[in-house]
């Protein structure tokens, strides 16, 4: 009989030369699903989202929430939700919840997260992101589906340090690596 | 060549892909003269033009921009879908 491990999506990220210009660390063990508006459900979809969770749905490309429970703005009526505080089948709830009003699916293990710091940070994102993320233009709390090296990625500023959230699909978490690691390299990738 | 998206703010055309002439009308299938025009007689416009581009590698949005073919100067973009509905 074979045993199967879990393993999660960036298990192999380690640190790369010297310095702590950019500070990772995997958040693992989170539910993550994307939610999708129904035709015509938006306006009772963003009622329930108030009711049940508290939250505002956003409604451009920015995040609403907490840590617990985040609503990720990505396109026109749809978001990613991300779940840190450990609910037992939360995207099952969450669907039931949302029931006739959204479409929702699991990623919790399509998707892998990584939370990114560092004093070099912005330097090293702008080597794959071409996107504004200064300050001024994406302020704590925007949200943008973008590229990374051909890499489908999504990415959330959680605060003005800066620290960044970043979502990427699991098939590509390796190539994601072997890109943030040769970016880094220069001014030191710390992994904790 | 960058696009502003009104979803996700300015891009490159990189993460569009084009989608076609959006200054026709498809027509009825039974038609199938018209159908012939729409689908292979193709006019190559210059200057001001109305295209689909669709934002792949972004918010997943159809967009119609005004763009001078001319000149590559974008000069509005809007979600097909808030078009279509008004
Ligand atoms: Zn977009």
């Amino acid at each position: 009989m074979l045993d199967l491990a879990h393993i999660s999506a960036f298990a192999e990220l380690r640190s790369i030369g010297d310095g702590r210009g950019v500070i990772a660390r995997e958040r693992r063990g989170i539910a993550i699903a994307t939610v999708m508006a129904r035709k015509g459900q938006g306006a009772a979809l963003a009622a329930a989202v108030k009711e049940q969770f508290d939250i505002n749905l956003p409604r451009g490309p920015h995040g609403s929430g907490s840590d617990a429970t985040s609503f990720l703005g990505t396109g026109p009526g749809r978001w990613l939700v991300t779940h840190d505080a450990g609910t037992p089948r939360f995207v099952v709830s969450l669907a039931q919840q949302l029931d006739g009003l959204a479409s929702v699916v699991d990623q919790s293990d399509g998707v892998g997260l990584l939370r990114l710091t560092g004093p070099a940070l912005l330097d090293v994102l702008a080597k794959g992101v071409a996107v504004d993320l200064s300050a001024a233009a994406f302020p704590a709390g925007s949200v943008a589906v973008t590229q990374i090296a051909h890499m489908g990625v999504t990415l959330w500023k959680v605060d003005e340090a800066p620290t960044f959230h970043i979502a990427v699909a699991r098939s590509m978490a390796g190539s994601f690596l072997h890109w943030l690691e040769a970016s880094a390299g220069m001014t030191g990738l710390a992994a904790e | 060549m960058r696009i502003p998206c009104p979803y996700c703010g300015s891009r490159d055309a990189s993460e569009f892909s084009y989608s076609g002439d959006a200054t026709l009308t498809r027509p009825a299938p039974e038609n199938t003269e018209a159908m012939f025009h729409y689908v292979y007689l193709r006019d190559n416009p210059v200057g001001v033009h109305r295209e689909y581009w669709y934002h792949a590698a972004g918010c997943h949005a159809w967009l119609k921009v005004t763009r001078n073919v001319s000149t590559h100067e974008v000069i509005d973009a809007v979600l097909a879908h808030d078009e279509a509905a008004s």
